[in-house]
C-alpha cells in the first residue's frame, strides 16, 4: 500500500490536522504521527488511510484513480471570458478617506469613457462568447455616466437577452434616471456599507446629512428592488472597527445576510496611510472576532447571517468545486473568466491591478480594448499565480483549499517572490482556515447550527470530521 | 404469418409536432365507437379496445398480430419513458421489483423504431433485468439510437457488472452528455452488499466498473435503496462515495417500493426512516458537505425532518402517486410525491402525519 503525501499542523486542542493534495483531511495524534514517519503503520491505521481516500495499492487502482479525480477537481479551469468590470468614468461625487479606486474629482475633465472607447468596448462585448454575459459598472461612481451605462446594457441585452448587470454605487444621489436604470429585473446594485452611521460618516460622507441620504436611498432600493438584488460590503479600519452589533443590524435591516468584512486596501490613496506592521495580525483578530460574534448572535436571534469570504473558506475546505471568488482559486489564471476596462480603455487582469497601475508603481495593464489582450503579459502573470509548486505552499496543510494573488503580493512587498509565509495574503489565509478548522471541531450548538448554515448543509456534528487515534 | 412490429397511433390529423420522416410508422386513426377505435396505417388495420383515442395520440406501439395484442413502449405525453431490454439478471436482488426471468426476447430492432417516433427532446430509460448481459446490442443500439436522434438523452440502469477495459474505447466515441448511467452500490462492506444482490464479487466487480465509466467521462447516478440490511452503513457509504466515488453526479438514496420480492420480504426489508432518519440525515449531510449532489427519492416529507425536505423532491410520477387518508389536509401535498400507488395503506411509518 502506498500513502500519499500527508501535511499536517498542530491544532489548539494538540491534535493534529493532516490533509493530502487532494484536499482529503482528518484529525489525527502525535502517535500517528509517528508511527506514519516511522514507517510502523498498523493495519488500524492502514484501514483507516485507505477508507479515507489516502492510499492506494498500484497505480490505475480505483482508490488511485479517484484520488486523481478529487486532485484534479480542487483545481480551478481556464474559462471563457463571461465577466466584464466597466469602469466608465473615475469621477467621483465622494471622496472617501481610503478610495481604493484612485478617484478624480466630480468636475474634472478627461476621465470619462471617449466616444471611441465606448465603441470599442461594445466591439469586445460583441465578440464575447455568451450566451450568458455578467457586466459589473465600477468607478468613479459609474452613475455619473447612466447614459453610457444605458446605452451598455442595451447593445448587451440585444447581444445576451440572459445576461446580468450590478452597478457598484455609492448611493448618494440618484435622480428618475438613475432610478429607472437600476429598477430593472436584470440589474443588481453593490454598495458600501461602513458599518455604523458613525463609521460611515468618519469614513465616507463626511457629513451626517449626506450619511442620512444614503441610508434612505439604500431603504429605497431595497424596497424597489427587492432585498436579494442590493447587496453591500463593508470596509474597515482595524484601528477604528465599527461597534459589530450596529454592523450587522444594519446590513440584517436591508435585507442582508452575507457581509464580507474587508480590511482598508493598502492600494490607491489606502496606501498613503502609513500601515502599522502588525495590522495582519490585528485584522486577523478582528475577523476571528467577528465569526465568534456571529456564532452567538446567530444562535441568539436563529437568524443566519454569514460573513461572506469565510464561509467561502468553509466551503473550499469541505469540497472542491468552490472556485467561484477570483480571489481564491488555484491557478488563478488571469484574463480568463473576467476583466477589467478602465476610464482610458487599458485592460487590466483584476481591479486591484489597475489601482496599482494608476498610482505608477508598476504597470500591469494587458492591453487595450481596442486592441485587445496581450497574452504575452497574461502569460508571464500566470506564471506566478499558482501555489501548487510554491517552495513554501507545498508544505502548507491548506495548499489545496488556498489561492494565490500576485497582485497582492506586488502591492504590499514590491515582488512576487517574498517567502509565502511572509505576505500578508499568507497570514491572512493561514489565520482564515485555522478559524475553519476551530469552528468546525467546536461542539456547542451555536457553532454547529452556523457551520451547518454556512456550509449550506442542514446540520453539523461529530461525524462531519473523520478522526482517527 | 403476419411478424411484430411498432406503429406510432395518430388520432388527430395534422397534430403532428414531431416532423420526422417517419410517415410509414404512423397508423392513422379511421374510426371510433364506444367500444373500439380503428386505426389503418402502411403497417395495415389495427383495432385498439377500451382506449380513448384522444389519450393515445403519438403513443408507440409494439403490436404481435398472431397473439392479437399491442403494448404501449412509449407515452407520448412522458418525457421519460423506459424501455425494458430483458428480464435476465446475474444478481437477485433481495428487494427486486422486477424479479428475473430466464427466458429473453430481443427487442432491440423493435426498440430502434420506437426511438424513431419518440417525443422530441425527451429521455428515454433503458432497464431490465440487466441490459448490459446483452452489451453489444446495447452499445449498438444507443449509437444508432443517439445519431437518428440527437435530441434525445438515455437513462441506462445498469448493475455495471459487465463493464471491461476493452469497451472503454467504444464508450469514449459515444456522447457521454448525453448518457446517464444508474448504478446502484447499496453499502461500502463488501459482505452487505453482495449479500444484497446475492452475488459474490458483485461489490469488487461495481467498483471496477465505476472507475471505468469514470475513465470514460461517464455520467453516472448512483443509486442505493435503504433497507433495514443497508442502513446502518448508510454513513459509512457516504464517506465511501466522497471518497471512493467523488466523480458520481448525483447520489440518490431511495426508499423501499413496495412490489416484487420487497412486498414479500417487507417486514425483514423496509426501514422506518420516520423513526430512524438519523442515519439518513447523517449521511446526508456528510455527502452534501463535501460536494455530492445528494437526494432521497420517494420519502414522504412529513417523514423528513424540515431542514431536510429540500433534498428530497417529489420523484414518484403522478400516474403512479398516491395519497393516504391523513394526507387530506396536508399544507406539503403538492410538494410531496406521496407514495407509489401500491404502498401498503398500514404504511409502516411511525411518525407520519400533517407536516
Amino acid at each position: 500500500m502506498t500513502v500519499w503525501p500527508l501535511k499536517f499542523r498542530e491544532r489548539t486542542d494538540g491534535q493534529l490536522l493532516f490533509t493530502d493534495d487532494a484536499g482529503g483531511f482528518f484529525v489525527g495524534s502525535h502517535r500517528f504521527l509517528e508511527r506514519l514517519a516511522k514507517n510502523g503503520l498498523s493495519p488500524a491505521d492502514q484501514l483507516f488511510l485507505r477508507n479515507n481516500g489516502h492510499a492506494f495499492e498500484q497505480v490505475g487502482d480505483p482508490d488511485w484513480l479517484s484520488f486523481a479525480y478529487r486532485w484534479s477537481r480542487r483545481q480551478s479551469k481556464q474559462q471563457d471570458l463571461s465577466y466584464l468590470i466597466l469602469v466608465p468614468t473615475l469621477r467621483c461625487n465622494l471622496a472617501c478617506d481610503y478610495c481604493q479606486v484612485s478617484r478624480a474629482p466630480e468636475s474634472a475633465r478627461g476621465f470619462d469613457w471617449s466616444g471611441e472607447t465606448l465603441n470599442a468596448v461594445l466591439a469586445f462585448i460583441g465578440k464575447m462568447k455568451g450566451p450568458e454575459i455578467k457586466i459589473e459598472f465600477q468607478g468613479g461612481e459609474p452613475l455619473l455616466r447612466v447614459d453610457l451605462l444605458e446605452q451598455v446594457r442595451s447593445f448587451t441585452r440585444c447581444k445576451f437577452p440572459s445576461s446580468q448587470f450590478v452597478v457598484c454605487t455609492n448611493l448618494q444621489r440618484l435622480g428618475e434616471r438613475e432610478w429607472a436604470f437600476l429598477d430593472q429585473a436584470d440589474t443588481c446594485v453593490s454598495t458600501s456599507l461602513d458599518g455604523d452611521s458613525a463609521t460611515h460618516t468618519r469614513q465616507r460622507t463626511h457629513d451626517h446629512l449626506t450619511t442620512d441620504t444614503f441610508f434612505r436611498n439604500l431603504s429605497e432600493a431595497v424596497r424597489r428592488l427587492g432585498p436579494g438584488k442590493v447587496s453591500a460590503l463593508p470596509t474597515l479600519d482595524v484601528e477604528r472597527p465599527p461597534d459589530f452589533n450596529d454592523l450587522v443590524d444594519n446590513f440584517e435591516r436591508h435585507g442582508i445576510q452575507s457581509i464580507y468584512l474587508r480590511p482598508i486596501n493598502h492600494q490607491g490613496f489606502a496606501r498613503r496611510r502609513r500601515s502599522e506592521p502588525n495590522s495582519i495580525a490585528r485584522w486577523n483578530q478582528l475577523h476571528s472576532d467577528f465569526i465568534d460574534f456571529l456564532i452567538e448572535r446567530n444562535y441568539r436571534t436563529d437568524r443566519y447571517v454569514e460573513e461572506y469570504y469565510f464561509g467561502q473558506c468553509l466551503r473550499r475546505f469541505l469540497r472542491s468545486g468552490a472556485d467561484d471568488h477570483v480571489d481564491l482559486r488555484n491557478p488563478n489564471f488571469f484574463a480568463s473568466d473576467y476583466i477589467v476596462v478602465d476610464h482610458d480603455g487599458q485592460l487590466y487582469p483584476t481591479d486591484e491591478a489597475r489601482m496599482l497601475s494608476r498610482i505608477g508603481r508598476i504597470d500591469l495593464s494587458i492591453g487595450t480594448v481596442a486592441d485587445g489582450v496581450d497574452r504575452t503579459k497574461v502569460l508571464l502573470l500566470n506564471s506566478a499565480s499558482i501555489n501548487n509548486f510554491d517552495a513554501d505552499c507545498i508544505h502548507c496543510v491548506y495548499q489545496p483549499f488556498c489561492g494565490t494573488d500576485v497582485v497582492d503580493d506586488l502591492s504590499r512587498d514590491g515582488r512576487v517572490d517574498l517567502a509565502r509565509s511572509e505576505t500578508w495574503f499568507c497570514k491572512r489565509h493561514i489565520s482564515l482556515f485555522d478559524k475553519v478548522v476551530e469552528i468546525i471541531s467546536r461542539r456547542d450548538e451555536a457553532a454547529r447550527r452556523s457551520v451547518a448554515k454556512w456550509a449550506r448543509i442542514p446540520s453539523w456534528g461529530d461525524h462531519m470530521i473523520p478522526v482517527h487515534a | 404469418m403476419a411478424e411484430p412490429y411498432v406503429v406510432r397511433l395518430r388520432s388527430f390529423e395534422g397534430m403532428s409536432e414531431e416532423s420526422h420522416d417517419t410517415g410509414a410508422l404512423d397508423a392513422a386513426l379511421e374510426s371510433a365507437d364506444a367500444e373500439a377505435a380503428e386505426f389503418t396505417g402502411a403497417t395495415g388495420k389495427l383495432r385498439l379496445f377500451g382506449v380513448d383515442p384522444s389519450e393515445v395520440n403519438g403513443d408507440v406501439l409494439f403490436v404481435v398480430p398472431w397473439r392479437g395484442t399491442a403494448h404501449r413502449i412509449i407515452r407520448a405525453n412522458s418525457r421519460h419513458n423506459t424501455l425494458l431490454v430483458t428480464e435476465q439478471c446475474d444478481q437477485l436482488c433481495v428487494m427486486c421489483s422486477q424479479p428475473p426471468k430466464k427466458q429473453h426476447i430481443d427487442m432491440f430492432p423493435f426498440f430502434e423504431t420506437a426511438v424513431l417516433v419518440s417525443p422530441k427532446n425527451s429521455t428515454i430509460g433503458i432497464s431490465g433485468g440487466e441490459p448490459t448481459l446483452f452489451k453489444s446490442e446495447l452499445f449498438d443500439f444507443l449509437a444508432r439510437a443517439m445519431s437518428t436522434r440527437p435530441d434525445i438523452d438515455f437513462h441506462v440502469l445498469t448493475n455495471a457488472q459487465h463493464f471491461e477495459r476493452d469497451d472503454l474505447a467504444f464508450l469514449r466515441r459515444l456522447d457521454l452528455t448525453r448518457i446517464l448511467w444508474g448504478v446502484p452500490v447499496y453499502s461500502s462492506d463488501t459482505d452487505v452488499h453482495d449479500r444484497i444482490v446475492a452475488k459474490p464479487g458483485a461489490y469488487d466487480q461495481v467498483r471496477r466498473s465505476l472507475s471505468l465509466l469514470c475513465e470514460a467521462g461517464a455520467k453516472i447516478e448512483l443509486r442505493t435503496v435503504l433497507m433495514k440490511p443497508n442502513a446502518r452503513g448508510l454513513l459509512d457509504l457516504a464517506k465511501f462515495v466522497t471518497t471512493a466515488l467523488p466523480f458520481v453526479d448525483s447520489w440518490a438514496i431511495m426508499q423501499l417500493e413496495n412490489i416484487g420480492f420487497a412486498r414479500q420480504n417487507w417486514d425483514a426489508l423496509f426501514f422506518d426512516s420516520s423513526a430512524g432518519f438519523d442515519v439518513v440525515g447523517k449521511a446526508l449531510d456528510f455527502a452534501i458537505s463535501r460536494g455530492i449532489h445528494t437526494t432521497l427519492y420517494n420519502f414522504p416529507l412529513c417523514t423528513v425532518p424540515t431542514d431536510y425536505r429540500a433534498f428530497a423532491p417529489s420523484t414518484i410520477s403522478d400516474w403512479k402517486r398516491a395519497y393516504v387518508a391523513d394526507c387530506a389536509d396536508c399544507s406539503l401535498r403538492n410538494e410531496c410525491g406521496g407514495f407509489f400507488e401500491w404502498h401498503p395503506k398500514e404504511h409502516g411509518y411511525e411518525r407520519f402525519g400533517v407536516a
